[in-house]
Order: structure tokens, then sequence, then C-alpha cells
């Protein structure tokens, strides 16, 4: 696919650096202040849980064994009202749906983050099983529809994780 | 009889009014409610003890951490009857997205049940001191813990994913899009009680605007006011007697469940797919073919539900609106153009929501338009948000 990229008009060269998605925290990097962290419930504690130990999960219907990004109260693939939904450990591969460049954040969490990518991936374990992340490593080439894609963690408190990607194939 | 045809023509709009649209209004918003419901009461020719049902949406749509005050920062149905004195039989607020079509729909409902006779229909949108969706939130819980650790909130990122989704697959750069968002200040510009009143707005200024989220940049996004509309809507009987010619509701559809979702993940292909379905059954409800659609005024709160509409009308094949929008055919002031903004829509107005759409079928299917009146309107639809979330109203100059 040849179409081209929605790119805004080029940054001035001496504007350059501040204009290009930056490299989100990862690692050992310290945590970020002030980001919303999430609040684990009853259901999502075993998501949260995992995450912190970098192992990607999402939640499967006992009944029909359907993923669904989030979990429901009934089940979206076969309509269970009980669904029994429990985190399974995922591939954390996938595909890159869309993306955008967030320059100016609604949450003030983020205000020292932007600009930053945000991609909207497909993981390969089931049509349409779609999530939301940052791209980690965004300010190298930029994705493209298609783009295979890993999963990756932000450190972003003591003992709390957020998934992310990054492109396939990046070191 | 056809799925949803049972209202069809059956019940009419026959007054209006529309306050001035303010960034930040000088009075509290219900009081401005209450002048414009007195306005559209007298425009219709009654008083306002003839009425005796009120309907509204009363969304306050902020992903921001404002509080939400009856009479202030919204106006639900009830407290409009309570203020303005009337013996309401009947209020009811519709409480989902599309909130105009929503709303047109209770209305219908409840003239042709008998539940009320004269239906006052209202909508008031509220801007906040503050930033509108600004969030200082440190912690999410509930669906957003699915979403915000990771920065995706509010309504920018969600529109410039399947915005992005639509370049990418269709082909399409953002810079087609200076035409839609030009088409609807020209219009807006001309509208006394615009935002925008004297203000269009040129390619080149939407094309030098930064990017906020891309592709989106502030001219692709409706600018939050203070402003009220109400609409009085009464039996096709009844309004015979009116003052002013009836325009008549040929059929309404709102949008069906979409698929499941992170909240506000849109991918291009929900929209579409929603979309397609809801148009389906606005066409059987209304008994109209898309070809005798002479004023689709599509929803424009985000400039890329223009194409996402024109493209779920049947006004163009999918992923040709960027293309179709060009060369003057979307020009309101051209024999040829499609007039799909010609109201002047969201971005020529101010986040009115589903107003200026509404609006404009009214004025112009009633002869009312005044300097912008078509020689031809008939048919005409009003959209309001997302093809797969919202829904539309057909409207007809005859009753059907
Ligand atoms: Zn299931």
């Amino acid at each position: 696919m040849t179409a081209p990229r929605p790119r805004p008009a080029e940054p001035k060269p001496a504007e350059r650096h501040a204009a290009e998605p930056r490299p989100a925290a990862s690692g050992a990097v310290p945590p970020v202040e002030g980001r919303p962290l999430p609040v684990p419930d009853a259901v999502s504690a075993a998501y949260w849980d995992a995450a912190a130990r970098h192992v990607l999960t999402t939640a499967r219907c006992a009944r029909c064994r359907a993923f669904a990004v989030p979990p429901d109260q009934v089940c979206p693939a076969c309509g269970s009202s009980d669904p029994g939904f429990a985190f399974e450990e995922v591939s954390g591969r996938g595909v890159v749906r869309s993306w955008t460049v967030v320059r100016q954040s609604n949450l003030a969490g983020f205000a020292a983050d932007v600009p930053f990518y945000l991609v909207d991936v497909e993981l390969v374990e089931q049509p349409e099983l779609r999530m939301i992340g940052r791209l980690l490593d965004g300010a190298a080439a930029g994705p493209r529809l298609g783009a295979p894609v890993a999963v990756a963690f932000e450190d972003v408190a003591p003992g709390v994780a957020v998934p992310a990607f990054r492109l396939a194939g990046t070191p | 009889m056809s799925p949803g045809s049972g209202a069809r023509g059956r019940v009419a709009i026959v007054g209006h009014g529309h306050s001035q649209v303010w960034r930040h209004a000088p009075r509290a918003l219900g009081a401005v409610a209450v002048d414009t419901a007195r306005a559209a009461i007298e425009d219709a020719g009654l008083k306002p003890s003839d009425i005796d049902g009120f309907v509204t949406a009363p969304l306050f749509p902020t992903a921001g951490a404002h509080t939400v005050e009856d009479g202030v920062s919204t106006v639900t149905a009830q407290w409009l009857a309570d203020h303005l004195g009337a013996a309401a039989r009947y209020a009811a607020g519709f409480q989902g997205i599309g909130q105009l079509p929503g709303a047109v729909a209770l209305a219908v409902g409840a003239i042709v049940s008998g539940a009320a006779d004269h239906v006052l229909l209202h909508r008031a949108l509220h801007n906040p001191p503050g930033r509108y969706h600004g969030n200082p939130m440190r912690t999410a819980g509930g669906a957003q813990q699915w979403t915000a650790p990771q920065g995706y909130f509010g309504p920018l990122p969600m529109i410039a994913l399947p915005y992005n989704e639509y370049l990418q697959r269709h082909g399409a750069r953002r810079e087609a899009m200076a035409t839609v968002v030009a088409e609807a200040r020209k219009n807006g510009a001309r509208i006394p009680w615009s935002y925008w009143y004297g203000k269009p707005l040129s390619p080149d200024d939407y094309l030098s605007a930064p990017m906020i989220s891309d592709p989106v940049c502030r001219y692709d996004c409706d600018l939050p006011v203070d402003g009220v509309a109400a609409f009085v809507l009464t039996s096709a009987e009844r309004a015979r007697d009116l003052p002013h010619r009836p325009v008549h509701i040929a059929g309404c559809a709102s949008a069906a469940p979409p698929r499941h979702r992170l909240p506000l993940h849109w991918p291009l292909d929900d929209i579409m797919a929603a979309g397609t379905g809801l148009v389906g059954r606005l066409w059987e409800a209304a008994g109209v073919r898309p070809g005798e659609v002479d004023l689709p005024q599509l929803y424009d709160g985000f400039s890329p539900f223009v194409y996402f509409w024109l493209e779920a009308l049947g006004l163009c094949p999918i992923g040709e609106a960027h293309r179709f929008v060009q060369d003057g055919r979307i020009d309101s002031d051209l024999p040829g153009g499609l007039p799909v903004l010609s109201g002047g829509g969201a971005l020529g107005n101010g986040r009115m929501h589903g107003v200026p759409q509404m609006l404009e079928c009214y004025l112009q299917l009633s002869g009312r338009a005044g300097p912008r009146q078509r020689a031809r309107a008939t048919v005409g639809v009003a959209c309001q948000s997302s093809p797969h979330f919202g829904g539309a109203v057909v409207y007809t100059a005859e009753p059907t």
C-alpha cells in the first residue's frame, strides 16, 4: 500500500527535534510524575498484576473462549451473562490499524510527554481484537498501516506498568 | 408498512427559536433557554400554556472535571417546563448519543401517542470556564483504566484514529479537508447568531494551523459555546392551523449499539458498518430514496464526520468523499453544489451539536431561510454525531 501518510507541515530545522514524538519512558527510566495510574478492581486486578510483571493478558470468556477488550458484564461474543472472564497471557503481537500523534493532551499528567504516538493495534489472537497503546519507539520511523508490533511496558510507578508497543524488529 | 414508518409525516415542526451563540453567555444557560423557548412558542403562534410536552437531550459532553448543574451547565426538559410555568403532561430526555435525532423521536412518540399535543424540543449547550476537556485526574478506575493510563483520553485522539485510518486506507490527504471546513465557515459567517458570524476561514488558514492530535488540527473541531435552540412540534393536523408552513418528520433512525470496544475507540469499519445500517433503516422509515434528498445536512462536530456521513448516506462511493468534496461539489452557492453544510454546521456556528443541521432543514423546507433560501428544498436529512453512534432525521416539505 503506497498511500501517503498524513504528515504535518515539516517543522523548521530548529524546531524539528521538539516536534518529533518522544520516546516514552520504559525499563529503568524513573517513574513518570502525574500520569493517571490505573485503579485495579475485582475484575481487572489480574490484568494489572500481570502487567506489573511485563506480561500482557486479555480477558477470555469461560463459555465461548472469545477474547474481549475490555471485559464486560455480558460476553460480547456469545452473550453469556455469566462469562467468567479470566485474564490469559497473549502473545503481545499485532499489527497497526491506525495511529495518532498526541501533541496536546487533555490529561494534565501527560503535559511533559507530548508529543507521543498512540497506536491502534489488532492483536494476532483474534480478528478485530484491538488495543490502544503508546508506541515507545515512535520517534524513529513512525508507523504505517499493517506494521507488525510487539507489546512493551512502561514502568510508571513502583509496581505499576502500562502496556505499550514497539515496532517489531526494532531493538 | 415498513419498519419505523408508523409515524411517517404525522408530526411537524411549526416554529423555532435560537439564541445568540457565545463563547460564554452573559446570563445563566437556563435563563437563555427560557427566553429561547418563549421565542419559539411565539414563532409557532402559540402561548406557553399551549405547550404540554417538553423534550430534550441534556448531555453536557465534556471529558473535563466539570460540575453538571441543571439550569447552569445543562437544561433538562423538567427544568425548562418548571421555569416556563407550563402545565407539562410530558417531560423527557434522550440519553443516547445523536441527541437531536433521539429527542425528535421522543417528541414524535409523545405526539402520536397522545402523551402531549404541543411539544417544545430544546437543546442547551454550555461552555464551562476553564478548559473544556482538560482533566487533572491522577487515577483511572472503571472503564477509563483501560485507556487513560496510556494517554488515550478525550475526543481528539478518538476522532484522529478513524480519520487517519481513512486517510491511510483511501490514499487521502488531510489537505482535502480544507474545502469542507471553509464551506462550513463560509456559511456560518453569514448567520447572525453564529459565533463565527462575519468570520470565514480560508483554506490557507486551515492548512497553516498546527496539529493537535495528528491528523486533526483545531479547525477540524467545533468550538465549545453557550447557546440554546428550541423547536415547537405538533401533529400534522394541528400544524395546518398555525401561521408558518409546517415541515414534516418523515422518519428517524438512531444508531444500533456498535461493536464492543474500549472507551472512545471508534475504528473506521465500526463507523461505516453501523452507519450503513442506520441509513438503510432511515430510508425505510422515511419512505424516501437517497436521490430524492436535496438538502443533506451532514454532521461536522469533527470534520471527518462529513466524509463518513457522505459515504454512509450513499451520496458518494466509499473512500471517495475526500475527492467528492472538491471542485465546488459541496459549495452551496453554486447551482450544482450539494448543500451539505449550508446551515454552517457545528464548525460554522459553534458546538450546537445537531442544531444547525435540524434548523437548516426546518428553515429551508418551510421557506424561511431568508437570503440563503434555496429554489428547491423538498427533502432534508439532518445528521448528528458519528454514523455508528448518532442518528438522523428525514424532513419533508409535504406530509408524504
Ligand atoms: Zn462468550
